[in-house]
């Protein structure tokens, strides 16, 4: 590091980064030790309004039910999971769950994400079922399932090759999976925060054989724990690498770690910052050239963060999220209803657009000019 | 890097130009910038002020929030926390019942109320002993100009004279209050019993004249419009010109809750709050800090305006109560160490402060001290901090901090270096006369040999001057006067035969004279005259503890910043000379009287002066 420090100024960086070049890996964890954050602010806007000149913002209407909290993963940053015959375990049947979308598109929801638990006693025809018969029984919703924990899971109840999975999945009708488990695309921080979850090669594999079957996906990242500035680095550049390969990732969305109920809390008792929540997204929006959208969320660290970021380098202010339960377990809720979802944008000096899954826009609600 | 600004908005970019040379900003320039969406360059534009003034440091305070009663003879709109005696929520806390409230731990109380149609102004005077006498080292901060006012009228009694018992009473600095928004037209509709703009001005005028420094506020995000809170913040500049007296502003972010005004749902927006932030900053040029309140403001609007030109982030705030009854969504006490971490990410120093902002604990390393006066601009106006931070600190408040480990590296004041020569390690670069003519001057009623056994107050700040008056007396003149420090800002210079001003302040009154004093004595002049050597006031020096790659490092980001401030003497000009009183020219021609770099001839005029030093204050020995 130290030669690069002695040659590199911060300001040759950013006119190189302004001018389209990419930022390697070592110039990552020296923007990210040293630059402020208005300037990154300022550069990823910039970026964001070349990639997406409109003076909007997407959301979408969605919901986030879980079918089972059982999992025998026990990543010591989730609140949210029980071990099977442990009190307030459950798992739903698809019939449950498939009354559950009825309710969830009867209030206009287009997306619905679907994740677990890890549930080793559920068997791979759950899965396909669950997707045929949403495909089948609630056309108003676009089912974007499971993400690679469980595509993994299912390979091992079955086995099946993950590619085997994943092509009756997208055969039964499965279109687009969701980010989630990433976490730190680090195996020095994964063992220690999911020792049981895999590696970043298992994450990174799963997404390439979906994105080469034709899936669209997101990717998502969650700091705030035990990661340094290299690891955001080398999660990045993973996420970066696979997309240059596949193309095939949709939006890029960072959180913090929420420690309320978990194992971790006891290393790790504060939230992140909103001010790291600003950095992440303006700095993934520099680092992932080739990823069309940041999402930045009204949820995850709270409306005024979300608002903000909005001039930080996203273009998408996630989903209207009629359930939650993961951020809940740790005592993380926040609530909102599509009027406040677009008010929030708007207030923010943007168009509100609804999107679906995919970020088609479906309708565009420009601001009432108010005074302040 | 901040220097440069991208703007979407181009409406700002003549504002910016102003920033840039330091001219005022006018009405129409805070309504153009209200109005802006580019919110990004807005807070660089105020992220540069706040930086100029406050370097990386953001305040915080151990401190206390005690509301005596809720009990009040008004009915304020906006206010959910007043009631009535007799309802079933109204309270009358004893003074043992507030002494219960406090901790030996906490630097400030802040203290108001409602107005109780019954307490004696005995009340409040013994409340404001026995918390003196109680806890010793806890400052109080207590009561709006509402309050003042009501006790002026109900006691009939001068406001001067309610200040001046209440500051015998230890009373050190008030809260801003009351102020609301100064608008006839929403005074009448909000809070039309409570005091108006004047009223408000006259009791914080009066303070400051006491030497009772004030805060003041503004309450936004409910009826007013964009222009009346510009007007406001001009209201506020104009009273700072005249009395100096104000330490910070803090813009308040209406809480809708049951007050009726607004629905409930109705908080202010993050970007509308933060242009808040960002637009008093740029407005208010005198003013030396700027809040982030975070109990009204939340804990993340408040994380993000420390980089939208917000320097001070309040406190632990015991007991916020009156924000809550109106359902502020910030947890009921922030722990200290979320304070710390929340100014630490947003990458500036978390200094805890007392009641006068005063550094008392810097919560971070790579503490880089500066010294905030105009013959150390071309030392950090173009130093790239990169992991460093920058700390504004009077040089004797550095020696201090320095001597608990608590700064990593910066300009020394000579005599801290020389006392600390054992852990710090100099570096090539100082402060240092070429001949004479300077800014530590000495303003006197008689000449040097009459100065025997006469009063010399001395400028709180200085470490290095009052050796060198110390040493012109004792061994040029053979002269013995008792020396005196005064605190800064609350000067009463009159009762003294001679002073000894530094910095800013020394070379103000060098052009202008100071009153009641006929003779002014340049004593680097003095110095030069007796020992054809230059003096040197200032040295960079660096811990020796630090790892030699950085001391590297900061070495090169030193010389680096010095080079290009050297060829930039017009453009630090430009910026620093009004404020001081200069013109541009005056302030090119000081500038170029200094020699930064620490030669052969600048280490003899040191040990020249430490062995004289050492003969007169038998102590100062290594």
């Amino acid at each position: 590091m130290m030669l690069i420090e002695e040659r590199m100024t911060l300001e040759k960086l950013f006119q190189n980064i302004r001018s389209g070049k990419r930022i390697t890996p070592e110039e990552g964890v020296f923007i990210l030790r040293n630059a402020e954050l208005l300037d990154l602010g300022d550069l990823a806007n910039e970026i964001r309004f070349k990639k997406n000149p409109l003076q909007q913002i997407t959301f979408v209407l969605d919901t986030n039910p879980n079918y089972t909290n059982i999992c025998n993963i026990d990543c010591i940053f989730c609140a949210f999971y029980r071990h099977p015959g442990e009190e307030g375990e459950y798992t739903y049947s698809i019939d449950h769950m498939i009354q559950k979308f009825k309710e969830a598109a009867a209030k206009g929801v287009t997306t619905v994400l679907l994740q677990g638990g890890v549930n080793p006693a559920l068997p791979f025809e759950y899965y396909v079922d669950m997707v045929k018969r949403t495909v089948a029984e609630v056309p108003q919703i676009y089912p974007h399932f499971f993400s690679t924990s469980e595509i993994i899971g299912m390979a091992q109840v079955s086995g099946l090759t993950i590619r085997e999975v994943l092509k009756q999945l997208y055969d039964a009708g499965l279109r687009s999976i969701p980010g989630g488990g990433a976490e730190i695309l680090s195996d020095r921080v994964k063992k220690k925060i999911s020792n049981k979850k895999g590696t970043s090669a298992d994450w990174l594999n799963v997404m390439r054989e979906a994105h080469v079957i034709g899936y669209k996906s997101t990717a998502t990242m969650m700091y705030g724990h035990l990661e340094t500035d290299e690891d955001i680095v080398e999660h990045l550049e993973s996420v970066r690498r696979l997309q240059d390969e596949t193309g095939g990732f949709t939006a890029f969305v960072p959180w913090s770690f929420k420690p309320g109920n978990t194992p971790l809390e006891k290393i790790i008792p504060h939230y992140a910052t909103p001010t790291r929540y600003l950095q992440m997204i303006a700095f993934s929006r520099m680092y992932l050239d080739n990823v069309p959208h940041i999402q930045a969320s009204w949820f995850s660290e709270g409306k005024k963060t979300g608002q903000i970021a909005l001039h930080f380098g996203a273009d998408d202010f996630g989903g209207t999220l009629l359930e939650e339960n993961v951020h809940a377990a740790a005592n993380f809720v926040n609530k909102t209803n599509i009027e406040e979802c677009i008010q929030l944008i708007h207030e923010s000096g943007f168009a509100a657009a609804q999107r679906t899954t995919l970020y088609d826009i479906l309708k565009v609600y420009k601001p009432v000019e108010v005074a302040a | 890097m901040t220097e440069t600004i991208y703007f979407r908005d181009k409406n700002l970019i003549p504002i910016w130009d102003k920033v840039q040379k330091g001219e005022r900003l006018t009405l129409e320039d805070g309504v153009a910038m209200f109005k802006s969406h580019d919110i990004i360059s807005l807070g660089k534009m105020a992220h540069h002020v706040q930086r100029e003034r406050s370097g990386d440091a953001v305040y915080f305070v151990l401190n206390q929030k005690i509301e005596p009663t809720n009990i009040c003879v008004l009915a304020c709109k906006f206010c959910d926390f007043a009631t009535k005696a007799g309802q079933p929520d109204a309270y009358e806390m004893t003074i043992h019942e507030i002494l219960h409230k406090l901790t030996p731990e906490i630097h400030e109380v802040h203290i108001t109320g409602g107005l109780h149609p019954d307490w004696k102004w005995e009340y409040y005077l013994e409340m404001l002993r026995q918390i003196k006498k109680n806890f010793p080292n806890l400052d109080i901060k207590a009561f709006t100009a509402v309050e003042i006012d009501f006790f002026h009228k109900k006691f009939k009694l001068p406001i001067e004279e309610v200040l001046r018992q209440l500051k015998d009473a230890g009373l050190r600095t008030m809260p801003g209050g009351g102020a609301e928004v100064f608008s006839e037209r929403v005074r009448k509709r909000l809070f039309s019993s409570k005091i108006g703009a004047k009223t408000w001005f006259d009791v914080h005028k009066a303070a400051h004249k006491m030497g009772i420094p004030t805060n003041s506020t503004i309450l936004y995000g409910h009826i007013e419009t964009i222009e009346e809170r510009v007007i406001h913040l001009l209201k506020l500049r104009e009273a700072q010109d005249e009395t100096g007296g104000f330490l910070t502003f803090i813009p308040l972010a209406f809480q809708p809750g049951d007050t009726g005004i607004k629905p409930t749902n109705q908080f202010t927006s993050a970007i509308d709050d933060l242009k808040m932030i960002a637009v008093s900053r740029l407005m208010l040029d005198n003013f030396p800090h700027i809040k982030a309140y975070w109990v009204m403001l939340t804990e993340e609007v408040a994380s993000v305006a420390l980089n939208f030109g917000a320097d001070d982030m309040d406190g632990t705030v015991g007991g916020e109560k009156i924000a809550h009854d109106a359902g502020a969504v910030s947890p009921d006490k922030l722990a200290k160490d979320q304070l710390i971490k929340i100014i630490r990410d947003a990458g500036k120093i978390p200094v805890e402060r007392d009641v006068y902002y005063n550094p008392l604990n810097l919560y971070t390393s790579n503490v880089v001290g500066k010294i905030p006066y105009l013959n150390s601009v071309p030392f950090y106006h173009h130093f790239e901090r990169r992991q460093f931070r920058i700390m504004p600190i009077t040089p004797r408040r550095m020696g201090v901090l320095s001597e608990q480990g608590q700064i990593d590296a910066g300009l020394f004041s000579l005599v801290d270096y020389l006392r600390q020569q054992k852990t710090l390690e100099v570096l090539p670069y100082c402060i240092a006369t070429r001949d004479q003519v300077k800014s530590v001057m000495l303003f006197s009623n008689c000449g040097w040999q009459d100065l025997e056994g006469k009063r010399v107050g001395i400028i709180d700040d200085t470490a290095t001057s009052v050796k060198l008056l110390k040493v012109l007396l004792g061994k040029k003149y053979g002269v013995r006067a008792n020396f005196e420090r005064m605190h800064s800002g609350v000067n009463n210079y009159a009762e003294f035969d001679a002073v000894l001003l530094i910095g800013d302040e020394a070379l103000q009154h060098k052009k202008s004279g100071l009153n009641g004093f006929e003779l002014v004595y340049d004593l680097a002049t003095e110095w030069y005259d007796w020992q054809k050597l230059p003096f040197v006031f200032a040295v960079w020096a660096v811990k020796k503890e630090l790892p030699e790659v950085q001391r590297q490092e900061l070495s090169s980001l030193i010389v680096n910043a010095l080079e290009k401030g050297e060829g930039d003497f017009a453009k630090i000009s430009l910026i620093h000379a009004k404020r001081i009183g200069l013109s541009s020219e005056e302030a090119v021609q000081y500038l170029e009287g200094f020699n930064y770099r620490l030669g052969e001839r600048e280490r003899q005029a040191i040990d020249v002066f430490y062995s004289l030093l050492q003969s007169v204050e038998i102590e100062f020995i290594q």
